[in-house]
């Protein structure tokens, strides 16, 4: 079936990188994509960049749960949330590379270390990416994945793209190592597009949509498989040309008049959608605007995710790996 | 024009007043422009410099936004070494014409990383050893964490230097923004010369253990050759630590000071509002000045607006073109609402504003907060100067709903 091909085509992926500005939905459409993986019958662990000492979580308002800790913890069926905590993958990544587990401990412990790896740039990024390595690469005792899906929540755009370039850029400084290895490992996950895709996120606007092709292009250049575009809170459209054309010349000549700013936010959509399907190679597609928020939203996105038309941009799938996958 | 009266519109107001910005563009040496991405952060912010340089004085805009949208608004080049002034000619073709002067920059992590070096390292020699070591390159260049720094340094450097009168700060969007506002602390902690000293050479007895661990922690998780490159760079460093020190010191004094404004920019959105919440609450809690919020995208402004059901249609007119009159004023009724929706939306804003003043009895009472509505007739984003102008405008006198 069409219609939900574009969700459905996400369900082999083991880490989804949601990104995309902030303010356009993003965290809304991770929290909905979990839901309808989990609901597919995915393991899914749905994730956002940070410690517990954040003291409010977007994703948590979105997925309905007062905390979201650095441990999964479950949340409905099949589906758990954590934060992807950079001291966490320090840890582990201590643990992977001493020689004993007792002196990764102490060297945790030792708050000069604990320091520096917070505060020197680049560090704390490089811990989340070996968390997230850590999380993706856990299995039950059946052999089976611990989280078939990973889902990250980005952060906006800017970072986002700088997570991307960290390991690149780290492999230059330290070419060797264990701390290289896993950096390629890392890397190679992300890379790999049947494993991993990018969704990026945006708003039928111009800035907006300008900046997700900005953002299409970065992605590109890091070479990390994009998967699809969600162009979200779309406005419902009831002119048909005809009406529309009638309505335009009818505003022309009145003094500002009511609904005439919902009419341009309709056209500006249109324009906007029309440019985003142009500029990219992968299936776009479209949430209308729905007025709720919090966990009623993220429910009822996901409801509409599996029965929502997939309206403009290519619709065959241009994943070219995919058969490998 | 219609001389009928839609319900929407309170008759008895004034036609403009000043809002509380008014006076921040004036008396202000920073104004900080936090919030959500996506709210028009970094409109407001060129806005709000463009009107202090209307109001006369010497305005910059600092964006540390890696989207580089104010440059496409404000025609500046990326990647500029130093800020560039908006072109006076083109704003005055527009019918606005500056007392003062407007300058926009773009931060670049680099350079002003680079600049910093040149400045506290002391002797080219030192210099040159700081700027070709790996580890020094590898930092320079990267965004995450990098810009929160230099935004930062760059602060200082532009207020040190007295060449503006007032800057204005657009800060990275969501949680990176607090990384700025934590910036001159985080800084602190990373060249605390507890950590700084397991690295270096030179070490007193009490720093051995813990730097013999350190070695063996490094070489063997990044090899030996990143360990020596770490104590290169930070022997390299060393020198400049203090001067770092103090200027993040200064950063905060500054941004604690009444000469400090820090405006939170959000929309009517669920998700904006819940982080300018949490913005405020951090503000509060790093015991910032904060002067109110402005609300861009929000649909309270109706002064003025007729309703559909107003329009009269000529005789003769065809079904679709009725059907279609019906369906516009079905949108009219939804913008009721929503305009109904963002001005209770003001009113509360205007209220924690008040309350946040009281409670932090920061300001004497001059300084402005409170609420104010940006974009009341743009519904699209802004895009050109022109627009950037009404912008301007509007958040200085603007009879706010």
């Amino acid at each position: 079936m069409i219609r939900d091909e574009l969700l459905k085509s996400l369900l082999p992926l083991r880490a989804v990188l949601v990104t995309g500005k902030g303010g356009v939905g993003k965290t809304t459409f991770a929290a909905s994509l979990a839901r309808f993986a989990a609901q597919s019958g995915k393991r899914v662990l749905v994730t956002e960049i940070g410690s517990e000492e954040a003291t409010t979580s977007a994703l948590a308002d979105a997925i309905g749960t007062p905390k979201i800790t650095e441990q999964p913890q479950e949340v409905a069926p099949n589906l758990r949330v954590a934060s992807l905590a950079p001291a966490l993958g320090h840890q582990r990544f201590l643990r992977d590379v001493l020689p004993m587990k007792i002196l990764a401990d102490a060297a945790m412990r030792s708050s000069a270390i604990r320091r520096f790896l917070s505060a020197a740039p680049t560090f704390p990024e490089m811990g989340v990416l070996y968390r997230l390595l850590d999380l993706v690469r856990m299995k039950r005792r059946d052999g089976a994945f611990e989280h078939e899906m990973i889902i990250v929540d980005l952060p906006a755009t800017g970072h986002a793209l700088a997570l991307a370039q960290i390991p690149a850029s780290l492999l230059r400084v330290i070419p060797t190592g264990p701390i290289a290895a896993a950096v390629r490992e890392g890397l190679e996950l992300l890379r790999d597009p049947g494993r991993t895709g990018a969704v990026v996120v945006t708003l039928p606007e111009t800035l907006p949509v300008s900046e997700a092709i900005e953002l299409v292009q970065g992605i590109a250049e890091h070479e990390i498989p994009l998967a699809h575009v969600v162009v979200n809170r779309v406005p419902f459209d009831p002119f048909s040309d005809e009406e529309r054309d009638f309505i335009r010349s009818l505003l022309g000549n009145q003094r500002p008049t009511l609904g005439g700013r919902t009419l341009e936010r309709i056209d500006r959509a249109r324009v906007a959608l029309g440019r985003i399907a142009n500029a990219v190679s992968v299936p776009v597609g479209v949430l209308q605007d729905v007025w709720l928020d919090g966990p009623r939203l993220a429910e009822e996105m996901a409801s509409l995710m599996a029965v929502d038309q997939v309206e403009v941009g290519p619709t065959s799938v241009r994943r070219k790996e995919e058969g490998a996958a | 024009m219609s001389s009928s009266r839609p319900p929407d519109v309170r008759p008895t107001l004034p036609e403009t007043q000043p809002t509380f910005i008014e006076p921040l563009i004036r008396d202000k040496r920073v104004i900080v422009c936090c919030g959500a991405g996506g709210v028009g952060k970094t409109t407001t912010a060129a806005a709000i410099g463009l009107a202090s340089a209307v109001a006369g004085r010497k305005a910059l805009v600092l964006t540390i936004d890696p989207a580089r949208r104010l440059a496409e608004a404000m025609g500046i080049p990326e990647a500029a070494r130093a800020p560039a002034p908006v072109p006076r000619a083109k704003l005055a073709a527009l019918g606005v014409p500056l007392a003062g002067e407007l300058h926009a920059w773009m931060l670049s992590p680099e350079i002003v990383f680079e600049t910093m070096v040149r400045r506290l390292a002391g002797d080219e020699e030192r210099i040159q050893q700081i700027l070709k070591n790996r580890l020094y390159q590898h930092l320079s260049k990267i965004v995450a964490g990098m810009q929160e720094y230099t935004a930062a340094e760059a602060l200082y450097t532009l207020y040190s230097e007295g060449k503006y009168d007032i800057v204005v700060l657009d800060t990275p969007p969501s949680r990176n923004a607090l990384a700025f506002l934590e910036a001159p602390r985080k800084l602190s902690l990373f060249l605390d010369e507890r950590v700084i000293g397991v690295f270096l050479p030179k070490k007193g007895a009490l720093l051995r253990a813990a730097s013999d661990l350190v070695e063996r922690v490094f070489t063997k998780a990044f090899g030996e050759g990143f360990y020596k490159d770490v104590q290169d760079f930070l022997g390299a460093f060393s020198g400049m630590f203090g001067g770092m020190r103090a200027h993040a010191e200064a950063v905060r004094e500054l941004l604690t000071s009444d000469q400090a404004a820090f405006l939170l920019v959000t929309s009517p959105e669920p998700a904006a509002l819940a982080e300018a919440g949490f913005f405020q609450q951090k503000i509060a809690e790093l015991g910032l000045p904060f002067a109110g919020y402005v609300l861009n995208r929000s649909w309270a402004y109706t002064r003025g607006f007729i309703g559909p059901e107003e329009i009269a249609l000529p005789e003769g007119v065809l079904e679709h073109e009725r059907v279609a009159l019906r369906k516009l004023t079905q949108l009219a009724d939804a913008e009721r609402w929503r305009a109904q929706r963002d001005r209770d939306l003001l009113a509360r804003l205007r209220m924690e504003a008040a309350g946040a003043r009281g409670a932090g009895a920061r300001h004497d009472g001059r300084d402005g907060t409170g609420a104010a509505i940006a974009t009341p007739h743009l519904g699209g984003a802004v895009e050109d100067l022109a627009g950037l102008a009404e912008l301007a405008r509007n958040l200085v006198h603007l009879e706010n709903a």
